[in-house]
């Protein structure tokens, strides 16, 4: 129920509600696609990749993300001004925000993202597993409903410590904390509970069992809202620091096919059951003994969506518009084979020897690596300044191979043509190369607790230089 | 794509220089290394001005940088054309470019003798009005003397109405944009010249 434009027509204005790559991500898909696109820009990214190579752009607020990118009325007014049909809301920002998608659909502009109804059950983490549980989704033991403090307390005792205590609303790995045992556990979750209400203005938090060693896999589905849904495989993101991915892969490395089929399968059952519509992702835990359990669904498209579309060929931003735009899906599930495998690295302004802490700055040279099978998808220009405001991600560095090592071995190629030089920005680089020379990693034995092992282990001092 | 670098040149080196400071936020003085960039980025700003200030202050918490554009007294220079991207409507559709836009706060001042308009810009993108509703009379006019305070126009976004308020006191030298004119955040709204000290309000 979108609004009465005639949805078998691509839209011929759309409006990118986001910056850094992924907005740059989205105009190179108009500007293919034969669509206008609208760039919104905060005073700081005035000069950006989005800004310089979209059709139109509007200055939208100051550098504050609360004042511009998550500023709903001035992208609405930004999108009323230019007469664009559509908004791609790109990833963080207000791209999970179902009042966002909502207040669109009242100004007659679509929101390029799955219905608002889909986007409230399965944003609010509870309401996800509650759904999950009712179509049959393996869960880790845990909590359906918000509980109180003493009933989470008794609850956490009974499913066996450590614990993961998640706020409902959280996402990108923040807002959610580990208690190893019951001592732990009231602190634990009262300050998750404060954090939650800070950053998510939310202090719904559930709790459970937290796996340990574990895969982080997940699927991409893609649905039309016409009743055609299909899945494109799976993603390994299990290199992680502080929850957030570092590395991934497609397809899922040394897990059993019929496994990786079964939760591709149950993804779009569970899809289609909380009538999801657009690209989405289906998060699992997956355990060494062959058991996986449904986490969370990410209602957008997500910053590693392009080793997927490294090896199965699909553009999965252009599907996004031509499902957003009206159209039923144009792939079959039998048409999507996935080719080689696919590996990217986030290279990111952070400092690992500090605990991967923001490390802000003006780069000054900057030279991307090159040559056969490698996609450099980034925002940044020699001189850039990374804003203290914004996220830390510079580039994503993809390398696609026939097989895994291939893989592998062209992305240690590629980190090592990459030449990043600062003054003061501290990158992700150097310990990304450790990652791919790290045995674990090679044999995929790796679990999410490898960044945390690599970062201990003794025989490792990284202090940079 | 000219009216953009034509008039943005000053504004980029500006940016450039705002960024290398503003990242001393972390830092309870800047390092040396910053210093050294913060004094090449003015010296790249001074040496891309059409003609040179009589006094740059730079000051680096919260990042003021003042320019001083007064001319001593004495045989008249010739100007050059102030340096004023126009408060362009966004999205002809022809351009293909995106719309040069003007900064929130302390513009660079069009050189004159003892002139320093001051802008009153735009606190959100939606439409601007010169006053409270239709056929009411305008907040102001041009000659009309402000306060610091004092509201000047509306800016509505999503049916909500925003008053533009003027920072400091002066008179409207010019309105700029058109009454129901769509504005970006920052644009130039109001030019105001400096207050009448010597007339006591008339009113």
């Amino acid at each position: 129920m979108m609004n009465s434009r005639k949805r078998s027509d691509m839209f011929r204005k759309l409006l990118i509600a986001n910056r850094g790559e992924i907005a740059l991500r989205v105009v190179r898909a108009c500007r293919e696609m034969g669509i206008r696109s609208v760039a919104v820009y905060s005073t700081r990214d005035r000069d950006s990749a989005a800004v310089r190579l979209s059709d139109e752009s509007v200055h939208i607020g100051p550098p504050a993300p609360k004042k511009s990118y998550l500023n709903a009325a001035a992208i609405l007014e930004a999108a009323a001004l230019t007469g664009a049909d559509a908004i791609h809301p790109g990833y963080g920002f207000l791209s999970e925000d179902p009042d966002f998608a909502e207040a669109c659909e009242k100004a007659g502009i679509v929101f390029v993202g799955p219905p608002t109804a889909a986007m409230r059950q399965l944003g609010a983490k509870h309401s996800a597993r509650a759904l999950a549980s009712e179509v049959g989704l393996p869960l880790l033991p845990g909590s359906l409903e918000p509980l109180d403090d003493e009933a989470a307390f008794d609850l956490a005792c009974d499913i066996g410590f450590p614990v993961i205590v998640k706020a409902s609303a959280g996402g990108g790995g923040r807002g959610m904390a580990v208690a190893e045992s019951a001592d732990e556990f009231p602190q634990v979750f009262r300050e998750t509970r404060a954090t939650a209400r800070m950053l998510f203005g939310d202090d719904v938090v559930y709790v459970e069992k937290f796996l340990r060693p574990a895969r982080h896999v997940e699927i991409q589905v893609l649905c039309d809202g016409h009743g055609g849904a299909l899945h494109l495989g799976a993603r390994d993101c299990s290199i992680q620091r502080r929850h957030q991915k570092l590395v991934e892969e497609s397809p899922a490395p040394g897990l059993p096919a019929s496994l990786l089929s079964e939760m591709g399968q149950a993804s779009v059952r569970a899809a289609l059951a909380a009538g999801y519509e657009g690209a989405g992702t289906f998060e699992f835990l997956a355990a060494p003994d062959g058991s996986y359990y449904f986490m969370e669904v990410n209602c957008r498209i997500q910053v590693e969506h392009p080793v997927t579309e490294m090896v199965t060929g699909i553009d999965l931003v252009a599907e996004q518009l031509w499902i957003a735009s009206g159209h039923p899906l144009r792939l079959t599930q039998e048409q999507v084979t996935a080719r080689g495998v696919a590996i990217e690295c986030r290279i990111n302004a952070e400092d690992p020897a500090h605990g991967f802490s923001p490390a802000p700055g003006v780069i000054r040279d900057f030279n991307p690596p090159g040559g056969p099978f490698v996609r450099v998808d980034t925002h940044i220009r020699p001189g850039e300044a990374i804003a203290p405001e914004y996220d830390s991600l510079l580039a994503k560095l993809i390398a696609w191979a026939p097989n895994r090592e291939e893989a592998i071995a062209r992305m240690q190629r590629a980190l090592g043509e990459f030449r990043i030089n600062s003054d003061n920005v501290r990158t992700t680089k150097d310990f990304l190369q450790e990652i791919m020379a790290d045995q674990r990693f090679r044999l995929a034995s790796h679990s999410t607790t490898m960044v945390e092992q690599l970062l201990e282990s003794p025989a490792n001092d990284r202090s940079l230089t | 794509m000219t009216g953009r670098e034509n008039g943005q040149r000053q504004q980029g080196s500006r940016t450039s220089m705002h960024e290398a400071t503003a990242d001393d936020q972390h830092a309870d003085r800047p390092h040396p290394r910053e210093l050294a960039a913060i004094r090449a980025a003015v010296a790249d700003l001074l040496s891309a001005l059409p003609q040179r200030p009589q006094r740059l202050r730079v000051s680096i918490a919260d990042v003021t940088i003042d320019l001083d554009w007064r001319t001593l007294p004495g045989p008249a220079v010739p100007q050059p054309a102030p340096v004023v991207p126009t408060p362009a409507a966004v999205g002809d559709g022809t351009s293909g470019t995106s719309t040069p836009v003007t900064p929130s706060v302390t513009d660079p001042p069009a050189p004159g003798p003892d002139q320093q308009p001051h802008y009153v810009c735009a606190p959100t993108v939606g439409t601007f009005y010169h006053a409270p509703q239709p056929g009411a009379p305008s907040f102001v006019e041009t000659g009309t003397a402000v306060t610091a305070g004092q509201q000047v126009g509306i800016v509505e976004a999503m049916k909500l109405m925003l008053p533009v308020v003027s920072d400091r006191a002066g008179t409207v030298a010019e309105i700029l944009v058109a009454d129901g004119t769509s504005v970006e955040y920052g644009e130039r709204l109001i030019a105001l010249g400096p207050a009448n000290d010597e007339q006591p309000q008339a009113e």
